[in-house]
């Protein structure tokens, strides 16, 4: 990796990225207020399930679409798109996916010379594919001479971090608390790469019933500090 | 005149029965030795079902269509919903006890145009331990126009070393309502010191789409614990008990059954539900977690109450004192 390309995954994963991460709680804010979510080690438990979700489902769409690019083979990237919306369950993620993918697929038609991007972001706006955000990193990590394997990363970071982030509003916890969390969980992320990289699109999965609850007390809920 | 309009019944031992494999899938490849007793799919082992409803000339909803092989058994419907007495009712047997390692089973429903029926299992659905190989089941169901279907088994009990996957295939018309439910138990809990997690794998896959071919949603949960461990805050923490209900119908019933359902987490009893809608506006996903069957299969019944009183405008009876 040259210094041109650390720089782009730090500018691409960076959570100041203007794609409006900081907006979302992934169900953190209900768990806090459950009492589910208390402290570190509840906190440290609630990401990493959140990271293995993402893994399974939004890891994988990524990974496709980064290898669609490379191949120049639009239908799959679009195939990538549709396959994840049909097994995102939760309403209010569908939604976060779709808004912040067409964030990035706008800035990712300013930032490369791209035919497949700007085709890409053409059919978001005319309903023809829905526009999540993991596709739209695959793109944009690919457009940028990135590597999978640090688009996975990068992916695992921004879930892990988003939690993370607004859990330093919503639960007892410190910075210290969140950067040894982040620090630990970084550990891990190349056995789960090494698990969904050999994973098709029609091999995502998840199994998070407790998550799934969370976010349709938040969905349904008056706590509105952030979205879900 | 004599009236001849009633089951059409085939269990012929010509005709032939689908294939029933999941060797494609990764999940399965460590758990594709064959058995050591009886081969896979052997007779006896290799269990069919079709259960094909509709109107007769009468007006009279029907189970019309009935082929089955061995071990899963469907003698009759009967009329037993004193709420819906018109509705056939039909119970699922297996003459064989639990599923067992090389087990393949497929069951085909479909309902034709405004047909109606409730469909369970007459008792819990075992997972026998397993040393080779695993146990499979496909699924179709098929909703024609203004078709309506409760799909509510009884929980499913995976035992240690249980190896189970599942492929349910839903083609459902925009004005069709279905209504499935699965309960998955631990494991047997209480059973020695305790059996809960304790199983290889389950891998349960549910998708649907339009008659046309349009894809609506598809939901897949692998379920590993030596690979992930369930309890695990997210997963299924604390809870025993988990049931997963799918429910299609068109979306102004989808609205109004969504407003009538509140999630709850309700720590006292250690229970909790949640709703959410499906992609496409194809329905509602609803999802409880609990310590035991009875209070999950409560919560269950109670939300199908609400859709049947939304869709049928008729309310769910008591449950029998002995289920």
């Amino acid at each position: 990796m040259n210094i041109t390309e650390i720089m782009r995954l730090l500018q691409f994963t960076d959570s100041t990225f203007p794609v409006g991460t900081f907006s979302f709680s992934n169900g953190l804010e209900t768990a806090g207020f459950e009492n589910i979510v208390t402290d570190k080690e509840t906190l440290h438990a609630f990401a990493k399930s959140q990271a293995v979700q993402a893994a399974f489902t939004d890891g994988i769409a990524a990974l496709a679409a980064h290898r669609a690019f490379l191949s120049g083979d639009y239908d799959k990237i679009v195939e990538a798109d549709k396959t994840l919306i049909l097994c995102k369950m939760n309403d209010e993620a569908r939604q976060m996916l779709k808004r912040m993918g067409k964030k990035l697929g706008e800035l990712a038609v300013r930032l490369f010379d791209s035919e497949i991007a700007k085709k890409w972001l053409e059919d978001i706006k005319n309903d023809q594919t829905p526009g999540t955000y993991p596709v739209a990193q695959g793109i944009a990590f690919a457009a940028a001479g990135i590597s999978e394997e640090d688009l996975f990363s990068s992916h695992q970071y921004g879930v892990v971090n988003m939690v993370l982030s607004a859990a330093l509003r919503c639960v007892r916890v410190s910075h210290y608390d969140t950067q040894e969390i982040l620090y630990s969980m970084s550990s891990e992320v190349k056995d789960l790469y090494d698990r969904v990289k050999v994973m098709g699109v029609n091999e995502m999965n998840a199994f998070f019933p407790e998550l799934d609850i969370l976010a349709s007390l938040h969905e349904k809920g008056n706590m509105r500090m952030f979205m879900n | 005149m004599a009236f001849d309009y009633q089951l059409r019944e085939t269990t012929s031992s010509s005709s032939k029965i689908p294939e029933v494999d999941f060797s494609h899938c990764s999940e399965m490849a460590p758990y594709l030795d064959e058995p050591q007793a009886m081969y896979v799919g052997a007779p006896g082992k290799h269990g069919y079902l079709r259960l094909g409803f509709e109107i007769d000339p009468r007006g009279k909803c029907i189970l019309r269509d009935l082929d089955r092989r061995a071990p899963l058994i469907v003698q009759q419907a009967l009329y037993f919903d004193k709420e819906m007495p018109e509705m056939p009712c039909v119970y699922i047997l297996s003459s064989g006890g639990p599923n067992v390692e090389g087990d393949r089973y497929q069951q085909d429903i479909y309902l034709k145009k405004d047909a109606f029926a409730f469909v369970t299992t007459g008792a819990a659905t075992k997972l026998a331990e397993m040393t080779h190989n695993y146990s499979g089941l496909i699924q179709n169901i098929t909703l024609d126009e203004g078709s309506y279907l409760e799909f509510m088994p009884e929980p499913v009990y995976p035992c240690k070393h249980t190896r189970f996957i599942s492929d349910t295939t839903i083609k459902v018309h925009p004005t069709a309502t279905l209504f499935y439910s699965e309960i998955f138990m631990g494991g047997r809990k209480y059973y020695g010191e305790g059996e809960l997690f304790e199983y290889d794998i389950l891998s349960v896959c549910s998708h649907a789409e339009r008659p046309d071919g349009t894809p609506l949603f598809r939901e897949k949960f692998i379920i590993d614990p030596k690979m992930q461990n369930p309890r695990q805050l997210g997963i299924m923490g604390d809870y025993d008990v988990f049931a997963n209900v799918i429910v299609l119908t068109p979306k102004e019933d989808a609205d109004k059954i969504y407003e009538a359902t509140e999630p709850f987490i309700d720590r006292e009893n250690k229970l909790a539900c949640g709703i959410t809608h499906l992609p496409n506006d194809s329905g509602l996903l609803f999802k409880v977690l609990g310590m035991e069957p009875g209070p999950v299969k409560k919560v269950v019944r109670d939300f199908l109450d609400k859709v049947r009183r939304t869709v049928k405008s008729r309310p769910l009876p008591e449950e029998f004192p002995w289920r």
